[in-house]
C-alpha cells in the first residue's frame, strides 16, 4: 500500500479489542464468521455439546445449574485475564444453563487472532481455566428421570 | 447475625435445600461455618473439596463473617 492512501478495511490495525462473555438460559445463537477481517488470520470456534452419557450411564440430559452472579462475573474476568495473556484480537464466549439435551451446545467461544498459535493456546487456556473456576455445574437427568449432581472428571 | 449460605451441586443434594439462612456469633468464620455444612450433610460431603466464596468472591483463607454477607461452598465446577 502507498504511503498515505486510506486504508478502506473495516479491520484494519484495529487497537481495540472486543470480549463478550453471557451466560444464558436458551439455546446458543452462534457468533457468526467474519469474513471483513484482514489483520486476524486464525478464527477459531469451540463447541462444547452434551454427550449423551455421563460415567458410563445413559442420560436424557444435562442441567446446568450456575451461582448467578459470581459464574457471570469470573467468566468475564477470566475472559479479561485470557485477552491480557495471550496475543489475540477478540474473545466471544456464550454458556448456556438450564436444561440441555444430547447433541445441543453447552458452551460456543470463538476467538480471532492473527496466528493460529496464539489463537489455539488461548482457547485451550480459557477452556481449562473455565472448567476450575466458573461456577457452574452439570446434572445428569437419567433414563429413569432421577435428577443426581454430574461426577464426571474432565480431562484435558 | 445472621448469613446466607448458598448450596450448588453437590451441597444442594447432601442439604437438599438451595440455601440456608444461619446465626452466627461475632468471630465465627468460613471455617466455621464448613464446619456446620458439613455436620448437617452427614458423610455425603465426605471427601469432596469445597471452596469458599463470600459475597460471590472466593477467598483462599479463613475469613471472619459479617451481618448479611453470603457464603457458598463450591464444589469441583463442571462448566463446558
Amino acid at each position: 500500500m502507498k504511503m498515505g492512501m486510506k486504508w478502506p478495511l473495516f479491520h484494519q490495525s484495529r487497537a481495540d479489542k472486543v470480549v463478550l462473555t453471557e451466560i444464558v438460559p436458551a439455546p446458543i445463537v452462534p457468533f457468526p464468521s467474519d469474513n471483513t477481517r484482514r489483520e486476524e488470520g486464525a478464527e477459531l470456534v469451540f463447541n462444547g455439546r452434551v454427550r449423551g452419557t455421563e460415567q458410563g450411564q445413559d442420560i436424557l440430559a444435562l442441567e446446568y445449574e450456575h451461582y448467578e452472579g459470581m459464574a457471570e462475573q469470573e467468566l468475564q474476568s477470566l475472559a479479561d485475564e485470557t485477552m491480557a495473556k495471550f496475543l489475540i484480537q477478540d474473545l466471544f464466549c456464550r454458556h448456556r444453563v438450564g436444561r440441555i439435551t444430547i447433541g445441543e451446545a453447552s458452551l460456543h467461544v470463538a476467538i480471532w487472532s492473527q496466528h493460529r498459535k496464539e489463537g489455539l493456546q488461548a482457547m485451550t487456556y480459557f477452556i481449562r481455566e473455565l472448567k476450575e473456576r466458573v461456577p457452574i455445574w452439570k446434572w445428569a437427568i437419567l433414563v429413569s428421570g432421577e435428577r443426581v449432581p454430574s461426577e464426571c472428571v474432565h480431562r484435558d | 447475625m445472621k448469613i446466607t449460605v448458598k448450596c450448588f451441586s453437590q451441597v444442594k443434594y447432601a442439604l437438599e435445600t438451595d440455601e440456608l439462612s444461619l446465626e452466627l456469633n461475632p468471630g465465627q468464620t468460613t471455617a466455621d461455618v464448613e464446619e456446620r455444612v458439613r455436620q448437617r450433610a452427614g458423610k455425603k460431603l465426605d471427601g469432596v473439596l469445597l471452596r469458599i466464596a463470600v459475597n460471590r468472591i472466593y477467598v483462599k483463607e479463613p475469613r471472619d463473617l459479617e451481618d448479611g454477607d453470603e457464603v457458598a461452598f463450591i464444589p469441583p465446577v463442571q462448566g463446558g
